[in-house]
């Protein structure tokens, strides 16, 4: 039994840790290579990685999506210790639109041409930042959104986190704020009912007790019982 | 029509925490109350005084700012909302 339950809880905090892997914002520094469209045809597998079709245009089962290639610097521990190396990182620049996830982002072409005026040369490099969300995986075809770029000055920069931070506080509040919420719906309304019901239960006790006290071999225990049944004197 | 969708969505989730908050503020005043009254009882006073007592600060919480603040549940995330729409869209 504790087992399942260990194992229940793994399960769900790998379930939200993965949702919040894949929704919350990270930062990549990278060098932008080109800019590219490509035509794709969803399947089922892949088409819950990708946003719908360009605000204010129709859904179909194929569509044009806008990619971006880029050079990117690799890191550890989901962005947070750098390292010397670089691989190449390609993302997709999808409108979210207004319901999920909740970047509210209509501005895909603008950011595609921001991205092209960043492309570089080796020997030239302009290094970006790229606010992303989302997992790239080969074997399904699927890419991280780009939401945002901006230009930096070199590829060292220390990017601070700040909505994640601010995050991770209103979730720890949520949770403080459900559980206060829990408590005092516990006290006043479910205690006290259970306490009702525990002194209906003691006085049965009372009862059945008072009645076995009486009884006095079968025949009397057998009356006993039946006197529990009887009306009783009003006292 | 995302919109009118989240517009809708959006309504009927930040009811549901509005009446959820107000309840539990309604408990917590009351809880107080009633732990003020039992502090430092006056003299002579009995069950009724003592529901009058907290009938009375109940009445007046009702009436309260405190109350009204409740309706920022409708407020600050349509705010938040318009505040990343703007960051995400802005060049």
């Amino acid at each position: 039994m504790r087992k399942i339950k260990i194992g229940f809880r793994v399960v769900v905090f790998l379930l939200v840790g993965g949702l919040l892997h894949y929704v919350l914002p990270q930062h990549d520094i990278v060098r932008v290579t080109s800019t590219e469209v490509i035509r794709m045809d969803f399947t089922p597998f892949n088409r819950l990685f990708y946003a719908q079709a360009d605000s204010g245009n129709a859904e179909h089962t194929t569509r044009d999506v806008r990619l971006i290639n880029t050079e990117r610097k690799k890191t550890f521990l989901f962005g947070f210790i750098p390292r010397d190396a670089t691989g190449v990182m390609v993302y997709r620049n999808e409108d979210t639109g207004w319901i999920w996830p909740p970047y509210f982002k209509f501005d895909s072409s603008n950011l595609q041409a921001e991205a092209a005026a960043e492309i570089s040369n080796t020997g030239d490099e302009k290094w970006a930042v790229i606010t992303h969300y989302g997992w790239r995986n080969k074997l399904v075809s699927i890419y991280p959104n780009a939401v945002g770029i901006r230009s930096i000055p070199g590829p060292d920069v220390r990017i601070i986190p700040w909505f994640n931070i601010f995050f991770f506080i209103f979730l720890l509040v949520a949770y403080i704020f459900i559980r206060s919420l829990w408590r005092q719906f516990k006290e006043r309304s479910v205690d006290p009912l259970l306490a009702d019901a525990g002194e209906v239960w003691a006085k049965v006790d009372d009862h059945t007790d008072a009645a076995s006290a009486k009884a006095r071999g079968f025949g009397a225990r057998i009356k006993a019982w039946l006197d529990t049944w009887r009306k009783k004197p009003n006292p | 029509m995302g919109f009118i969708r989240l517009f809708v969505l959006g309504f009927i989730g930040l009811s549901v925490l509005y009446f959820v908050i107000s309840i539990y503020s309604r408990s917590i005043r009351r809880e107080k109350l009633e732990k003020a009254w039992d502090a430092n009882p006056p003299d002579g006073g009995d069950q009724a005084a003592r529901d009058a007592y907290i009938e009375q600060g109940m009445a007046e919480y009702e009436k309260g700012f405190r109350k009204k603040l409740i309706l920022l549940v409708y407020i600050i995330p349509p705010v938040f909302v318009a505040v990343i729409l703007f960051l995400t869209n802005t060049d």
